[in-house]
């Protein structure tokens, strides 16, 4: 019966924290300047770029958002907001330049890059790389 | 008597080189925007009828610091930076000061900011004398892809000040030292960099000198000079993204008649982070200003005189 009663305790929190981050992203969409949105990644997704992003990855993002984009980096537990699951098909409908647009500018616990990596053509490397963590 | 006299003037010249490279600080600004112009294919150049940007080679060090020297890294413009170093004491007294742990620990704080991608300035303090140095570090040339540029060249420059009571001084200029540093990096490839850093350490004041003026009255040389040479063999090798291997070795290369400075063998691992890189090594330096460390160092390696030391940096980004 304990047994029984922990278990449905459980259920019901992990529900609600679940829900809670659901409706968080749901309340606060990131919404992308269309000049973002449509813009074309001008770095071709070549191995030098896939390296180059890869490097920058484990250097500045892979803390929080894990080794294989899962969000399940070391930081992730402290962290306010969801860092996302980037093997996500939904992650993945987004344009790249959105990507672009929310690494280099960053909201709530997620930083902004642009000071940090000054070469734009860096951080289209990370979005190149991002797109290899779909599964 | 012709040499000295060379030697002499480039001496001075030395001294005066990081006012030159400040004041040749506009005549680079082309280069230094360079570096943050985005890069365009020379398809687009031809285009647009110009040549096309040079591809800097990026991240041939991950921190200003290679255990006791500086890298020719520079951080990118608008960068702050907070430094913690420290030295334990020296391992060979074993278990009676758990080997060097428990020994009188010598630390340096240091802040710097980077004017430019290109030009960093900063001020530390360090334990040992109480004292304070103001350093520019200025990037002559960065190396690149295509090889225009083979090696990364920067300039390191300090005046430091010891502000222990006045009592331990005869003239107040006798505070005073400076240390100048070529530093000339390569990165073979993504696992491999290299650096080779001659420097000049002049002081001021240097023990046995007032000693020593005697002794020239009977005409005799001196036995210490205020002008020091030296030179830095210094590489890394990448184990993983954010994890290197460190190894230095400072070749003391003038030679005075007493106490000259040992070199200094260190080995050590770096981890860095976006904002942060922890350097953990062995070595033989202790004092961390880099002068009193190429002139006063008096463990040997030979000695198993080594110790524990660690810098970490914090980054911030404006």
């Amino acid at each position: 019966m304990k047994a029984k009663f922990i278990m449905i305790l459980s259920l019901i929190i992990v529900v609600i924290i679940t829900a809670g981050f659901k409706m968080y992203d749901q309340e606060n969409p990131w919404p992308v300047p269309d000049k973002f949105k449509n813009m074309k990644n001008p770095v071709n997704a070549d191995a030098e770029s896939l390296k180059t992003g890869k490097a920058l990855w484990a250097k500045h993002c892979q803390s929080c958002h894990g080794k294989t984009g899962l969000g399940d980096g070391s930081k992730a537990a402290q962290l306010k907001t969801d860092p996302g699951n980037f093997s996500a098909a939904d992650f993945h409908k987004q344009t790249d330049g959105s990507i672009f647009y929310k690494t280099s500018e960053g909201r709530d616990d997620m930083p902004g890059f642009k000071k940090k990596i000054p070469d734009q053509d860096e951080i289209w490397s990370i979005v190149n790389f991002v797109r290899t963590l779909k599964k | 008597m012709k040499h000295i006299h060379t030697i002499g003037k480039l001496l001075k010249l030395l001294t005066l080189m990081p006012f030159i490279l400040l004041s040749s600080e506009a005549l680079f600004a082309q280069d230094s925007t360079a570096v943050e112009t985005p890069e365009v294919t020379e398809e687009e150049a031809v285009e647009e009828n110009t040549a096309p940007a040079r591809k800097y080679v990026k991240n041939t060090f991950e921190s200003i610091w290679l255990i006791d020297n500086q890298t020719v890294m520079v951080p990118i413009k608008g960068t702050f930076e907070m430094d913690i170093l420290h030295r334990f004491g020296t391992v060979d007294n074993g278990y009676k000061d758990f080997y060097g742990l428990f020994a009188s620990s010598n630390i340096r704080l240091g802040f710097n900011y980077s004017l430019t991608g290109r030009l960093m300035t900063g001020v530390a303090i360090t334990k040992s004398n109480m004292t304070w140095e103001g350093y520019v570090k200025y990037a002559i040339l960065t190396q690149t892809r295509g090889n225009e540029y083979p090696v990364s060249l920067t300039w390191y420059s300090n005046m430091a000040v010891e502000t222990r009571l006045k009592e331990n001084y005869i003239h107040a200029s006798d505070r005073f030292s400076y240390f100048h540093q070529l530093l000339i990096a390569r990165k073979i490839n993504d696992r491999i960099s290299v650096q080779v850093a001659p420097s000049l350490t002049h002081m001021n004041f240097v023990y046995g000198q007032f000693v020593d003026s005697f002794i020239e009255k009977s005409g005799k040389i001196r036995e210490r000079k205020h002008d020091h040479l030296a030179v830095s063999v210094a590489g890394r090798f990448r184990i993983k993204e954010g994890m290197y291997i460190l190894a230095n070795y400072d070749q003391p290369l003038t030679r005075h008649k007493t106490g000259n400075p040992h070199p200094n063998l260190s080995l050590g691992l770096e981890v860095t982070t976006s904002s942060h890189a922890f350097q953990i090594f062995m070595g033989n330096y202790y004092f961390m200003t880099p002068q009193r460390n190429n002139y006063y160092n008096q463990n040997n390696y030979r000695d198993q005189q080594f110790l524990i030391g660690f810098n970490i940096t914090r980054l911030w980004n404006f």
